[in-house]
């Protein structure tokens, strides 16, 4: 089947080839484990190197900062721009939901001007905003996935998870909705800090199923190998397997 | 005398591009439009309701709500309603983007702000 590569060496690896087109994937991570990078890699690398113009929406973070931020790993997003081949653009949940479910809205007409095939929403946390019932919660999230699909995105949707390390708690249904799940992680080894990324789920696809350790580097996000000989990843604190070994059948 | 100093400070402060003299005294003639075309400018494809904009700007609703408008009366923003709300983004008009563009660039140079400030602060009398 067609995939939509990300073009972030290794991720595509994880995902079978890339995500399936026009799906919603969600990626969560704690504040700077590089959710946004991940975001803007995607969209950079659909235009340079699959010519797929791409659509950034921002609930928070100025414009300004991801041009400045992607400058940094070489990506001039401002020439995209002018292009008319990427918009970066600086909304609200409410503005951005009307924008694309009613008919004539203005992300829709952005998207058909554009012909825009990639999307990233950064982030869908900030949806919590517009009501506190974790049901309509839910709908909301799902009715905004659903016009995003039917205009034949690929999206990608960032989710901001409040914890540094350690099991995440689930606070909207958000990863039942979606095609597929990504976490990144932080995760402390030998009293060093790493960021781990794993494929919770993928619909209708076969995955990776290990956990990858990942760097952010000049370039971008480059996945790594698996972690070797450690077990425990997801709590934060792993530890070697030969210690919980000894510690489960030695020790006794 | 006096009458001659005004005249003078007139004339120095009327020393500018006279397409960006009439942008100061006509369209940014406030300090929140400025605010609001820079932002605009750094962030051009921002698009939203008064309040977010506000917010954006760190500055109160009711404050931004007229200037947008004026703006808008201006040609430098556009606004589009959807459903019962307003939404404010940057014009499409590619000559008046260039526009802005020209007058954030001359705010780099310290002596044409000294001059855009002189203009806003006499038209605001």
């Amino acid at each position: 089947m067609e995939r939509v590569k990300t073009g972030i060496s290794g991720l595509d690896e994880m995902l079978g080839g890339g995500f399936l087109p026009e799906t919603a994937n969600l990626v969560e991570g704690a504040p700077g484990t590089g959710k946004t990078t991940l975001g803007m890699q995607f969209i950079y690398n659909g235009i340079v190197q699959h010519n797929e113009p791409g659509l950034i929406i921002t609930f928070e973070e100025f414009p300004k900062q991801y041009y400045h931020d992607a400058a940094n790993f070489g990506w001039d997003l401002v020439d995209l721009e002018k292009k008319g081949l990427l918009k970066v653009i600086m909304t609200s949940p409410e503005v951005s939901r009307q924008g694309v479910q009613s008919v004539g809205g203005l992300i829709s007409e952005y998207i058909h001007s554009m012909g825009a095939r990639r999307i990233v929403v950064d982030s869908i946390t900030h949806f919590a905003r517009l009501t506190q019932d974790p049901i309509q919660l839910r709908s909301l999230e799902f009715d905004f996935i659903n016009a995003l699909k039917r205009e034949q995105l690929t999206c990608l949707f960032t989710r901001e998870s409040p914890v540094l390390m350690g099991e995440a708690t689930e606070d909207s249904g958000i990863g039942f909705i979606v095609d597929s799940y990504l976490v990144m992680r932080y995760v402390e080894i030998e009293s060093a800090i790493k960021k781990a990324l794993f494929v919770l789920k993928m619909r209708g696809s076969n995955h990776a199923k290990d956990i990858r350790q990942y760097n952010i580097t000049a370039t971008g996000i480059e996945v790594q190998s698996r972690f070797e000989g450690q077990e425990g990843i997801l709590s934060g604190n792993p530890r070697r397997m030969a210690d919980s070994f000894v510690e489960a059948f030695v020790k006794r | 005398m006096a009458s001659n100093g005004d005249d003078f400070t007139a004339r120095l402060m009327d020393d500018m591009d006279p397409v960006l003299l009439d942008f100061v005294k006509t369209r940014v003639n406030s300090f929140i439009k400025w605010d609001l075309v820079r932002f605009f400018h750094e962030n051009p494809n921002t698009a939203d309701s008064v309040e977010n904009i506000a917010h954006y700007a760190g500055r109160n609703a009711s404050a931004v709500a007229p200037e947008l408008e004026d703006l808008v009366n201006s040609g430098i923003m556009e606004k589009r309603m959807q459903g019962d709300t307003p939404i404010y983004s940057l014009t499409q008009n590619e000559d008046m983007r260039k526009l802005i563009d020209e007058f954030i660039t001359a705010c780099e140079d310290r002596h044409f702000r000294v001059k855009a400030v002189y203009h806003i602060i006499r038209g605001m009398r």
